[in-house]
């Protein structure tokens, strides 16, 4: 488990400067462009939204199992970033701070979803092969593995599929987790463990057709050998 | 677990998945960690167990680290939401930087709200959608007059509630509840059941075609409204049943 979001950085290229064009816009960095939004240019927080969407949405899509509620949650969350884009402070990575808007929103989402128990989210099956992504863009094997962790993720309780996807998935320390989840440490790391149990079953073929269990990472002896 | 490489019930002697994970993230009470570690140790089942599981979240992080590319039609849809909230931003005469615009919002509001009203049909043309003329005829006049007629029922798209709703409540004072008695009714039965029961939008309308009530109730701040569209409340004594919902960010509040 580690705290390092890093990979979410995407950032870009040195700004050149603030009259460029707006062919000029798709080189400059994130601070640059939301410095210029702020500013009131119209044009590059599209440009950051263009840039990040596909991380944002597989954070949203992972977080909330449905297309419609992914895209929901991202289009509140991007009209929120834009809004309050002069809050941003800016010795942050723009990623991050995008990050947590979008994590807070899915959040949102699913208590508001848990509020109304009884209200069931229809099932979207005719989207499923959709939400791997345009075939052209990756390999068979990829899409596949990005469609088993989706579906198993989707048959996982919404505290725990938020608990791994902050964690594992997305690199949040538990104390960081913990407070975006607005829940003890503890909490977070048993919805982690719990979480992982289920998952396990549901994604063991990954580990047999890798040959996962001749390799392990560490045996018990190894890592508890200690007490 | 029925998975036939992890402990069953039939399988007494080995530990169950729920518990080998506990012992991964240090969550055992110590005399129960002592028992599992030893456990494990000896049990070749046991370990696979948890040799599995630490690498089911090596393969997670490595799953995690993958973007996913967004469908394109959210992305189209996406990037037309994001071109209204600039063009209504950038119709704001004299008002250029999201600072100005926090400062001094209700100095700016009516040009806002003329905004709104045009950035309606810039989003609905953005994403291809045709907005109804016929139950739209007042608020083709919309830049004018962005407000409904207590009797009408407008027609639209689940897409267009939200942005429709955000222009009927930031042109009015307080909540904006039209339709009958029954179906104002209706919506306070449907209300009462939630976190923010007071009523803020009671609004009669046809969504996908279908006869519907959009209620709005107070969010998580005090500028979001929390929109439900629920079929059922348009007939005496209805109970609702929502079919979609989303929240709006009143810039007027």
């Amino acid at each position: 488990m580690t705290s390092d979001i890093t990979r979410i950085g995407a950032g870009g290229p040195p700004a050149d400067g603030l009259g460029a064009r707006p062919a000029g816009y798709e080189t400059m960095d994130d601070h640059e462009l939301l410095r210029l939004h702020v500013a009131g240019n119209p044009d590059t927080f599209g440009i950051l939204v263009k840039r990040h969407r596909d991380r944002m949405w597989a954070v949203a899509i992972r977080t909330l199992g449905e297309p419609e509620e992914a895209a929901d949650a991202l289009q509140e969350a991007f009209i929120s970033a834009f809004r309050r884009a002069d809050s941003f402070r800016g010795d942050a990575k723009v990623t991050t701070w995008l990050h947590r808007i979008v994590v807070n929103a899915c959040l949102d989402r699913i208590r508001r979803r848990q509020v109304r128990a009884a209200d069931p989210l229809p099932e979207d099956e005719d989207r499923a092969a959709e939400l791997a992504g345009p075939a052209k863009d990756d390999p068979a094997e990829v899409r596949e593995r990005r469609l088993d962790v989706l579906n198993a993720l989707k048959q996982i309780n919404s505290d725990q599929r938020s608990a791994l996807v902050l964690v594992d998935m997305e690199g949040y320390s538990i104390e960081e987790a913990a407070a975006i989840l607005g829940c003890a440490p503890g909490t977070v790391k048993s919805r982690c463990a719990r979480g992982r149990a289920r998952l396990l079953p549901l994604l063991r073929h990954w580990q047999t057709t890798r040959g996962g269990s001749d390799v392990p990472a560490k045996t018990a002896a190894e890592s508890v050998g200690t007490e | 677990m029925t998975d036939s490489g992890l402990p069953t019930s039939e399988h007494l002697e080995h530990l169950d998945t729920d518990t080998i994970a506990d012992l991964i993230e240090n969550l055992l009470p110590a005399p129960e960690a002592h028992r599992a570690r030893e456990h494990v140790k000896a049990c070749p089942d046991c370990q696979q167990t948890y040799d599995a599981l630490v690498q089911l979240t090596e393969d997670l992080a490595d799953e995690g680290r993958a973007d996913i590319p967004m469908p394109t039609d959210i992305a189209e849809h996406l990037d037309a939401v994001i071109v209204s909230e600039s063009v209504l931003r950038s119709s704001t005469v004299g008002v250029h930087s999201l600072v100005q615009l926090r400062e001094e919002p209700r100095r700016h509001l009516p040009k806002l709200v003329l905004a709104a009203a045009g950035v309606i049909v810039i989003a609905a043309v953005g994403v291809g959608v045709v907005v109804s003329t016929a139950d739209h005829s007042n608020e083709g006049a919309a830049g004018i007059n962005p407000t409904l007629p207590a009797g009408e029922v407008p027609s639209m798209t689940t897409d267009q509630v939200g942005p429709n709703a955000q222009k009927w409540l930031e042109n009015s004072n307080g909540p904006v509840l039209h339709g009958s008695s029954d179906e104002i009714q209706c919506a306070r039965v449907f209300a009462a059941g939630r976190p923010g029961s007071e009523l803020r939008l009671v609004q009669p309308a046809k969504v996908d075609g279908k006869r519907a009530t959009v209620i709005g109730l107070p969010g998580g701040s005090p500028q979001d409204i929390q929109l439900s569209v629920v079929t059922g409340c348009s007939g005496s004594g209805g109970v609702a049943t929502p079919f979609y919902d989303t929240t709006v960010t009143l810039r007027n509040r």
